[in-house]
């Protein structure tokens, strides 16, 4: 892709590295991420707390030089305090909007299940549709729009699960996990983070940023890899382990986020392996079990589905 | 109780009882009505229970049902081991089936006894509308069955198209499994009531009993010829001989019928036959008559199983003929025989035999010719003028008294070959010449161009037979001397406006028709020849025909190579339309390697990527790990990257491992420059 007049791959060696100085040792979780952003997707960071979840959030937004909001998501939150409400202007004898938090190129909704589905409902809605409708205006969103939404396990107490049909609007879910314990060492040896994170600096603009992200679209899909992923959806509507299989939408996403995977990677065409690396991310929320969670199914579903044709 | 899944679809009910009442209905009209009402009672039961207003009978009024018909089939029928006592028990299991109609499987058992119903309507019948409707009730009762696969299968277009699919793909296998089953013969007889209606001429002669037969245009016989065909007056299908009179009703007499110790030569040979000749060879396709008697010309012969020659020159069978059956005939006309031994002391006073009085009159009458010194045939030729010079051939007769051949003689002086036949036979034996009464068919149609006679239950005929010493017996058929044309041209000529008079619709009058019957006669006569009447001998000639020698390689070629044809072309049909697209190029040379490798020792598993398989691959065999990075890197770029000339150098590689393989010294720099 050097070819298009700027070298994808080092400026994503630059980000991942600039990153991976405040993150330590998560450089998988960080090109997912990134592959994320490049095919305009919405990311869902689903871990414990104090992970590293908001470290990833912020530092995503420096190295991209993007504006970045922070929304923590309470119970007692309502749609207003995300999309913004018009205010009446004794000075001015006018209704005046102020924009809530949404409007910003990278909102990190921190802990999405922690607030009630109405206002949940009012934030994917916005993320689908890149446009806020508030007093019979619509409004749009600034581009690019980029929503890294964290959730803690569902398990833990005082959360509202989100609902399969808000899940799929997520491209990818990833969780960070522990640090290893080299990394964790270096944590612990290391300069506070959150200073850290104030030295990143913006690695490219915008334009760089959109043009990146229209490159997602000209990787090159084959038509064994067409097949291989027709083979991976067929295999989720028929096997009997997944209860719901792989929607229209999520095959895309598929697609999408493996060409991106694929741009990360410095290739013009996307491999098998590529689909192998974003599936987890990108069909494990959207695959539903009658026992066992759609992580393990995943896992399945890759060691059964050959790659190339029987 | 039967699990939720295995209950019967509700939907599916209407085409249980469609099928029951399709498989029953042909079987109502031999079965006691009491037997439908039953059927129908169950049904409504049935029915109510599907729309929830009654619940299924308890074990106690099943058991009371039960007892009750098994009464009712013994109160009908008196006897068990016979044919339709069976054929009613199953229709009334079937029936009571109904009342406990829950399951599939309850279904299932139900259907395929509705199979074996409708399958037991062909021991009777064999015919063409029988044969269409055996389709029909098969059609039906798969549609019943399919229609219990549940999910909507019981709706009317798709449940008969499957059926129809089903019976379609069945045709084949049926056709080959009607050529090369085997034909068993009978390992039982179907035993059958034998006192159900007969046809055709029966063993006793009283007056007025073929009025009834000279009703009837059904079809009696259909006879083919192979060679010479015998000119209408001599077509004569002898069936009984009548020997004894009581005085009204001519009857066969005792020790003629094999039944009641009568003699018969069950195999041709057992007694000897003429040295010249047969003049005649033919086939004749009797039609069921419920009577062991068969119609053949004079002096026949036989060599078809279960076929015997009786003493007085008839051929007999040796059960009686309950469905149409066939059989070769040859004859030797009494004309081509030598002259026959004189007739022994027995026979010659059976048909001396009178009663000891009646009919005076004819006695007198016979009396003054012998007086007068005639001879045997001189009394015969005078019989036979008085006939033609006094008598009126018609069917419908005065009604006779106590003396019936002196008024017939005498008094009314009309009738028809009975009244001729029985006079003209008392008459002969009044005057001391052996005569007897022979009954039987006479003349006959030709259907499409002469390839068969058809002979119908109207030209029964009887006609006397006399002893001429030194010539043996000599057919005379007084009816002929009346009214010549009944033998030239047919009783519908002789009778004229009498014939079929009663009819209810008088068909025969028009041409049309007749032709239109005809024609539906030989397709009956073609599908008795090719279809029904296929045993084990025609399968034989067929199977021969078709493969020459019968050597078991042979059959076993025949029987096998249809089956493998037809797996073979599912394999195929399946193998390329089942499988979508035809596998890419390069996806196939990349199964080569994967295939090499895997005889290498490293098998690649479904999901894993080829670089994945080829680092392994590296840990496990060095050696090859060169060569799998390679054949990696152009599967690659070949398969994701659409890279042509990686297409070919994959080709290269594999090209060169497969000599690598075979231990061809190959040039590490011709490897090393790709």
């Amino acid at each position: 892709m050097s070819s298009n007049g700027f070298a994808v791959q080092k400026i994503v060696s630059a980000i991942v590295s600039d990153i991976g100085s405040v993150l330590l040792g998560k450089e998988r979780q960080v090109k997912l991420a990134l592959a994320c952003l490049l095919s305009k997707g919405h990311l869902l960071i689903e871990d414990l707390p104090g992970m590293g979840k908001t470290t990833l959030a912020h530092a995503l937004a420096q190295v991209f030089g993007l504006s970045y909001k922070r929304v923590q998501f309470t119970s007692d939150m309502l749609p207003a305090d995300i999309l913004g409400v018009s205010i009446f202007e004794r000075e001015s004898g006018q209704f005046h909007f102020h924009e809530g938090p949404v409007f910003s190129q990278v909102l990190l909704a921190d802990e999405i299940n922690r607030t009630s589905p109405k206002t949940q409902s009012a934030l994917l809605e916005a993320m689908e549709e890149r446009q806020v409708s508030v007093d019979g205006e619509t409004r749009a969103l600034p581009q690019p729009f980029f929503v890294i939404a964290t959730q803690n396990p569902l398990q833990q107490s005082g959360t509202f699960a989100l609902p399969e049909s808000q899940l799929d609007r997520f491209l990818m879910r990833i969780s960070l996990g522990y640090p290893t314990r080299e990394a964790e060492r270096a944590l612990y040896l290391g300069a506070d983070p959150r200073q850290q994170l104030a030295k990143l600096k913006p690695r490219i603009d915008l334009i760089t940023l959109k043009k990146m992200q229209s490159l997602v679209g000209h990787v090159k899909a084959s038509d064994s890899l067409l097949d291989y992923l027709e083979r991976l959806v067929l295999h989720t509507r028929q096997s009997p382990d997944c209860a719901v299989g792989l929607s229209p939408r999520g095959a895309l996403a598929l697609l999408r986020a493996a060409k991106a995977w694929a741009l990360i990677h410095n290739r013009g065409h996307v491999l098998p392996e590529d689909i192998q690396a974003v599936l987890p991310s990108v069909a494990g929320h959207r695959l539903q079990s009658d026992g066992g969670n759609g992580d393990q199914l995943v896992e399945r579903l890759m060691r059964q589905v050959d790659i190339i044709a029987a | 109780m039967a699990s939720n899944r295995d209950l019967m679809p509700r939907e599916s009910l209407l085409w249980i009882f469609a099928a029951q009442f399709v498989a029953l209905l042909p079987q109502l009209s031999q079965l006691p009505l009491w037997i439908a009402f039953a059927w129908a009672f169950a049904v409504y039961w049935r029915l109510e229970v599907f729309r929830g207003r009654r619940d299924l009978p308890g074990r106690a009024l099943k058991l009371l049902v039960i007892a009750l018909t098994v009464a009712g089939l013994a109160q009908s029928y008196q006897r068990w081991f016979a044919l339709e006592p069976m054929v009613a028990l199953l229709a009334l299991s079937f029936t009571l089936k109904n009342l406990e109609l829950l399951s599939r499987r309850d279904a299932f058992v139900s259907l395929l006894l509705a199979y074996f119903v409708a399958a037991t309507l062909f021991v009777r019948e064999q015919s063409i509308p029988y044969a269409l409707y055996g389709l029909i009730s098969a059609l039906v009762i798969t549609a019943a069955l399919a229609a219990q696969l549940g999910s909507f299968s019981a709706r009317p277009r798709r449940a008969l198209g499957l059926s129809l699919r089903l019976m379609a793909q069945a045709t084949p296998l049926m056709l080959l499994l009607f050529v090369v089953m085997p034909r068993l013969g009978p390992l039982w007889n179907v035993p059958q009531d034998t006192s159900a209606g007969r046809t055709g001429v029966s063993d006793s002669m009283a007056p007025g009993d073929f009025t009834r037969l000279s009703k009837s245009d059904k079809p009696a016989l259909r006879i083919s010829f192979d060679g010479p065909i015998p000119p209408p007056e001599q077509r004569y299908w002898r069936g009984l001989v009548y020997s004894e009179f009581d005085g009204r009703t001519w009857r066969q007499g005792v020790g003629v019928d094999p039944r009641n110790g009568g003699q018969v030569y069950w195999s041709s040979g057992e007694r000897a036959l003429p040295q010249i000749g047969p003049r005649f060879r033919y086939q004749v396709i009797q039609e069921a008559s419920r009577s062991p008697w068969l119609f053949a010309l004079a002096r026949p012969a036989s060599d078809s199983p279960g076929v015997g020659e009786t003493v007085d020159d008839r051929l007999v069978k040796r059960t009686p003929v309950y469905s149409r059956f066939a059989y070769e005939v040859r004859s030797w006309p009494r004309d081509s025989q030598t002259i026959p031994l004189p007739l022994n002391s027995a026979e010659r006073r059976r048909n001396l035999q009178l009663p000891a009085d009646g009919n005076q009159r004819t006695r007198e009458w016979v009396g003054r010719l012998r007086r007068r010194g005639l001879g045997a045939e001189e009394i015969s030729s005078q019989l036979l003028a008085l006939y033609n010079r006094e008598f009126t051939y018609t069917l419908s007769p005065p009604a006779l008294g106590s003396d019936s051949v002196d008024e017939f003689l005498f008094d009314s002086q009309k009738g028809f070959c009975e009244h001729f036949a029985g006079s003209y036979v008392f008459a002969m034996r009044a005057a001391g010449v052996p005569a007897r009464v022979v009954a039987g068919y006479q003349g006959g149609e030709w259907v499409n161009g002469e390839k068969y006679l058809l002979v119908r239950e109207y030209d029964a005929h009887a006609w006397a037979e006399i002893w001429l010493d030194g010539r043996g017996w000599q057919r005379v058929d007084p009816t002929a001397a009346v009214s010549p044309e009944r033998v030239r041209d047919g009783l519908e000529t002789a009778a004229g406006e009498e014939f079929m008079q009663d009819s209810l619709l008088p068909l025969h009058r028009f041409d049309v028709l007749v032709k239109l019957r005809l024609q539906w006669d030989m397709i009956n006569y073609r599908w008795y020849q090719t279809v029904v009447s296929f045993d084990s001998e025609k399968q034989r000639d067929t199977l021969q025909r078709l493969l020459g020698d019968l050597s078991p390689m042979r059959m076993a070629l025949f029987f096998g190579s249809p089956v493998a044809v037809v797996l073979l072309g599912i394999f195929l049909w399946t193998h390329l339309t089942g499988r979508g697209r035809k596998r890419p190029v390069v996806e196939r040379l990349y199964a080569v390697f994967c295939k090499r490798m895997a005889r290498a020792g490293i098998t690649r598993r479904p999901g894993e990527a080829p670089r994945d398989f080829a680092g392994r691959i590296a840990e496990r065999k060095p050696q090859l790990a060169e060569f799998a990075r390679r054949v990696t890197d152009a599967f690659e770029r070949a398969a994701y990257g659409g890279d042509k000339e990686a297409l070919m150098e994959l080709r290269r590689l594999l090209r060169w491992h497969l000599r690598l393989f075979l231990k061809v010294p190959i040039n590490k720099s011709q490897l090393a420059g790709h």
